[in-house]
């Protein structure tokens, strides 16, 4: 076989091929089949040690299901809507899987070894999705005990073992044959690329729905909205059909459960068989891309790069970049806002999605008002509030993430953080500013207006301690042997997730303290100590700076 | 000089979009068996793309390109097997030694009983006899890209699609590529080349193609086109 001038005869060799490469790896196979072993060898003496009290403890709930509470009716009238808006997300999950990493993949040996060749691609590929599609099948089914263990838990379990079990069976099949319809579909997206535009503008649509039906979902645990509503919702769609089962066996109003079961399960049936019969058309281009960016994605996972995952799943998820343009500054003390804001410009998605998360925090603390404030809403809408300030930090990231970037800048490395703070800072200001002014308004309370003033430096320093963390380094992963434990876990936990340890955990004591007080002496303690927290913060995201620029 | 065969690859009007970002303007390209046409440029001018399109491995925006007589579509089964791709490789399987990877690739082209014998006679041609047994992460970069010059011997092969086969080779691996691929030409291969290494261009091609911002801007024997470039 060498150079010919003659057309080639397309060989068969697909069975010899697949046969060789098998018998080439026979020692990886068991390898992983072995790690696999060990692994659930382990999960398994893991349970046993420490699961068992909780094992006999579900099985005693299951045997004695909680009794219904003065709650109980209303989840019940909030089910229909609610199963249907959390089933129609995790079919927009696994849609979206289906743009960037799709059921069917090669590993980027295969894809630069085989694709090449004329192995014949249906061979190759079919047992691939077939693979792919049990995994997630099963996972489907695992995620099924979840919603049917709340509804037991909420005591909508009925009466007795059998009762419940039928209720778990019912929500298994239902969750299974949904991740089993996403699967399918998701086979398809990859298979025919055109159709990850219609994806795309429908995730918008679908997410608009999702919120409809929460937004029912709590009408109806709160008021009394027409009947028809809940049985519309339930028909939807392949969404609703996988609710109806469980809505049905909590005592809801789903009398045609196996009908919508039924037809749930013939979708499923339906987009797996297709998916199988094209995933032997799924384009090389597809493969190609997808083989790289799983590669990245899982390189980027195995060293805990948060960023890197980002930036692997940003690069084939289609994230528009605008093209807005801003006109540079004269004064150089204005160069790292302009290009900080160009780094926001360019990326809307970015702006609007901190902007909401602002404003749930600033609906959450209205709602949780003043006087006896518990911890759990300030928590929560400190760290929507830190997720938004860490969105913002674009600029801050990518001089993090390349310290070479910014050497042709007249600022010293460490002397970034305090630059990079202006621009977050004033757009959470702005975000934020304008609600809360109104409520300072309302309630008469000027104080708010302080607080916020206070909490968004603080905010916007943890994000900056968090974006000039240092390089991970094998050591970390390591630990060190203490009298109770390794510290490697924690560790890696206290570098990934400093910034919001230093800025979130405080200030939620400090902020709900001072919601809960009148005395002005408390509130302006409140401000002093923000003030010095925020101080601090800059500080030490300066000093981190410094040390990630030496390292 | 004997006339000109039939081209074997032929690109008419074939230009790429990104979006609104034009990759290639309209190219006009023919290689024939037992000629090479090399694509030099700078840096993105658009050598890869051309190159891609070529190899079937991307679809132009406008244009057509025509194997043996018929257009080309993405992964068709022809392409796959006589066109012979060497540059877009960018890993190995960890597991399988040097010699198992030109097995892989002799098998999947249906060598049989031949594969030993072609596996070790493309071993001595790219100078790998020594690493037959070796893993791919104990190989040097140079050596690997000789690997990817071997899975190309292995295999039956019209025309060879090659996108900078000299890019981390020594100047010694250079003298030795440019050799490989003229006997692969004389052998009555079409070779499409891209490459930044204008002694390979004037020693392997008859043809030379120059590209600036996607556009051809110069054309014809190496000598002459190369003047372009400057």
């Amino acid at each position: 076989m060498t150079v010919t001038r003659e057309a080639v005869a397309v060989p068969d060799s697909t069975g010899p091929t697949i046969a060789l490469l098998r018998t080439l790896r026979r020692g990886r196979a068991r390898k992983k089949a072995a790690s696999a072993a060990y692994w659930i060898y382990l999960a398994g003496l893991v349970v046993a040690l420490y699961g068992g009290a909780q094992i006999a403890s579900a099985y005693h709930a299951m045997r004695h299901p909680p009794l219904p509470t003065a709650q109980t009716p209303r989840i019940l009238h909030a089910t229909p809507a609610g199963l249907t808006a959390l089933a129609l997300l995790v079919l927009l999950v696994l849609l979206r899987d289906g743009l960037w990493r799709g059921p069917v993949t090669l590993p980027q040996p295969g894809v630069d070894w085989l694709l090449g060749t004329p192995v014949d691609r249906g061979r190759l590929l079919r047992p691939r999705f077939r693979g792919s599609a049990a995994v997630t099948v099963l996972a489907g089914t695992a995620v099924g005990i979840v919603p049917a263990a709340a509804l037991v838990a909420l005591g909508l379990g009925g009466h007795g073992v059998g009762h419940v079990l039928r209720l778990a069976g019912v929500a298994v099949i239902s969750t299974g044959l949904l991740f089993g319809l996403g699967t399918g579909t998701a086979g398809l997206i990859e298979r025919y690329p055109a159709s990850a535009r219609w994806v795309r503008r429908g995730t918008g649509a679908g997410l608009a729905l999702a919120a409809v039906l929460g937004g029912l979902a709590a009408w109806a645990a709160l008021g009394r909205p027409p009947a028809v509503l809940a049985a519309v919702a339930l028909w939807s769609g392949p969404w609703g059909w996988a609710a109806q089962g469980m809505t049905a066996l909590a005592g809801g109003p789903a009398p045609w459960w196996p009908a919508a079961i039924a037809l749930l399960g013939a979708a499923a049936l339906a987009a797996l068989a297709c998916a199988h019969h094209a995933a032997a058309g799924v384009p090389g281009a597809a493969l190609r891309i997808r083989a790289r960016t799983i590669g990245a994605m899982s390189a980027a996972v195995a060293s805990f790069d948060t960023r890197g995952v980002a930036l692997a799943y940003g690069g084939t998820a289609g994230s528009r970049r605008a093209r807005l343009r801003i006109r540079p500054p004269r004064r150089r003390e204005l160069v790292l806002f302009w290009r900080d804001l160009l780094a926001l410009a360019r990326a809307p998605a970015r702006l609007a999605g901190a902007a909401v998360l602002t404003l749930l925090a600033v609906g959450l603390l209205a709602v949780a008002g003043r006087g006896q404030v518990s911890l759990v809403p300030v928590a929560s809408a400190l760290a929507l509030a830190y997720l938004a300030a860490a969105w913002l930090c674009e600029g801050a990231r990518l001089d993090a993430e390349d310290t070479r970037r910014s050497e042709n800048l007249p600022f010293r490395f460490g002397s970034l953080a305090w630059w990079h703070a202006g621009v977050p800072g004033l757009v959470l200001l702005a975000v934020a500013g304008v609600p809360v002014a109104v409520l300072a308004v309302v309630t008469g309370d000027p104080w708010l207006v302080a607080f916020l003033v206070v909490t968004v430096p603080v905010l916007v320093g943890g994000a900056l301690v968090n974006v000039f963390r240092p390089r991970s380094h094998p050591d970390l992963f390591g630990g060190v042997e203490t009298p109770v434990g390794n510290t490697a876990a924690i560790m890696v936990l206290l570098w990934l997730a400093l910034g919001p340890v230093l800025a979130v955990g405080p200030m939620t004591v400090l902020l709900s303290g001072a919601l809960r007080s009148s005395r002005p002496a408390e509130l302006v303690r409140t401000v002093v100590i923000g003030g010095g927290l925020a101080a601090g913060l800059g500080a030490y995201a300066a000093a981190r700076a410094r040390r990630l620029r030496s390292e | 000089m004997p006339p000109d065969p039939p081209p074997l690859l032929t690109l008419t009007g074939v230009s790429r979009a990104y979006g609104d970002r034009l990759a290639l303007r309209p190219v006009d390209l023919a290689v024939a068996a037992g000629r090479c046409v090399a694509v030099m440029g700078a840096n993105g001018s658009g050598k890869s793309t051309l190159l891609r399109i070529a190899a079937g491995r991307d679809t132009p925006s406008t244009g057509r390109v025509a194997y043996a007589g018929r257009t080309m579509t993405q992964d068709d089964l022809v392409v796959r097997t006589e066109i012979a791709i060497v540059g877009d490789m960018v890993s190995a399987y960890p597991d399988l030694t040097v010699r198992e990877h030109l097995q892989l690739v002799a098998t999947a082209h249906g060598a049989g009983r031949d594969g030993d014998e072609l596996v070790d006679r493309a071993l001595r041609e790219c100078r790998l006899s020594d690493h037959g047994g070796a893993l791919p992460g104990s190989l040097s970069s140079g050596q690997l890209q000789a690997l990817h010059l071997a899975a190309m011997l292995v295999r039956p092969r019209r025309l060879m699609v090659l996108d900078e086969p000299e890019q981390r080779l020594d100047p010694a691996a250079r003298r030795w590529l440019a050799g490989l691929l003229l006997a692969q030409k004389q052998a009555g291969a079409a070779l499409l080349m891209a490459t930044h290494h204008v002694e390979l261009a004037t020693a392997v091609a008859d043809h030379v193609l120059v590209l600036s911002d996607g556009a051809v801007i110069g054309e014809g024997a190496p000598g002459i086109a190369l003047t372009a470039i400057g």
